[in-house]
């Protein structure tokens, strides 16, 4: 091995010549247009008013998916909490669409809107708080709960499902 | 550097008014160091899409509650790890450790069909070396690809190296990296001093 190599880097000229090599090789790897324009479309979401639900709890994370690994029948458990409400969501995977069944805790009706990146879907939770959501496209979502005790909005963290 | 961060901090504060304009220029601006982040962690591109855009919604929703607007791009980066992170362990992955040279886990470096064909012959064997290199250079290979480019301390958080380590570690994988170039490409002759 020649000196070049461990000299730091402070060391220019090969070095520069390089990274200018690896800069442009990253051309090919750009982030897609449509990510961009979905991550752009997303400021539309800003609620300054919303009180955060953060993610207490993924069964994903644990590794524990509870009906087999991945796959048809594979339900995902969401635990999101904020001071004063508690959502938990099932996430029943299927391909690439997934079926959400949630329950407002305390229970008490609202309405929940899924925010997703091709779109929002907005749900009723009944008088127990029960709510659900078929045929989603896989994704990052939000769930953004209004109409509850108190008057508060919700808005829980961002979880890809 | 200094008047980047100000510049994002501007940007910040325009957008927490209310600017969509602004927020479209951070993302523009900071989208492709995000999107590095992801990539560096071994994702796929359709997993790396979900980080992409789990990181700009959390910022979206935690736009008022950034402490140091003038960091933002700092908060992006960590929050696209730590994103990337959840990812791999929700696929059962192991998580990467930037000094592990015997790390085996799969990375990179698949590229799109499209950016392939209009490809230049060099970008295409710079990529193709990369893609040959151990799974921990080829990490910190696409950190350095990110434009504009990450500092060497931003390099050390984001693939959980050891301080110090950067240098000699990226001198190797440069190394490498310029003899497999050189090997595939021999009318590139590189002469050492």
């Amino acid at each position: 091995m020649s000196g070049t190599g461990d000299s730091g880097f402070d060391e220019l000229g090969l070095d520069d010549a390089l990274h200018a090599d690896l800069q442009l090789a990253g051309r090919l790897d750009e982030v897609p247009a449509e990510s961009v324009a979905a991550a752009k479309a997303s400021f539309a979401w800003r609620t300054m008013d919303a009180e955060l639900a953060e993610l207490a709890a993924d069964s994903a994370e644990e590794g524990k998916l509870l009906a087999g690994v991945r796959g048809p029948g594979a339900v995902r458990m969401l635990t999101f909490e904020s001071p004063t409400l508690t959502v938990e969501v099932e996430v029943l995977e299927d391909g690439s669409r997934r079926r959400l069944v949630g329950q407002l805790v305390p229970p008490q009706a609202g309405r929940v809107e899924v925010r997703h990146s091709r779109g929002t879907v907005t749900v009723a939770a009944d008088d127990l708080g029960r709510f659900s959501v078929d045929d989603l496209a896989a994704g990052p979502l939000s769930l953004h709960c209004s109409g509850i005790a108190g008057g508060k909005e919700i808005a829980t963290d961002w979880v890809p499902v | 550097m200094a008047d980047r961060a100000e510049d994002d901090a501007d940007l910040v504060r325009r957008a927490r008014a209310g600017d969509a304009g602004a927020w479209d220029a951070l993302v523009e601006r900071l989208g492709s160091r995000v999107w590095a982040v992801a990539r560096a962690q071994g994702l796929n591109r359709a997993d790396a899409d979900d980080v992409f855009q789990i990181t700009w919604m959390r910022l979206v929703t935690h736009l008022d509650a950034i402490r140091e607007p003038e960091r933002v791009s700092a908060w992006l980066a960590a929050t696209a790890r730590h994103e990337s992170f959840r990812v791999l362990r929700r696929n059962g992955r192991q998580i990467p450790s930037g000094d592990d040279e015997d790390f085996e886990g799969t990375v990179l470096l698949e590229q799109p069909l499209d950016a392939r064909i209009l490809a230049d012959e060099r970008q295409k064997a710079v990529w193709d070396a990369v893609a040959t290199l151990p799974p921990h250079c080829q990490r910190l290979m696409r950190l350095l690809m990110a434009d504009p480019p990450f500092t060497y301390e931003q390099i050390t958080e984001l693939l959980d190296m050891r301080p110090g380590s950067i240098g000699p570690t990226r001198a190797r994988c440069l190394e490498k990296l310029r003899r497999r170039l050189g090997a595939m490409d021999d009318k590139h002759e590189r002469t050492t001093s």
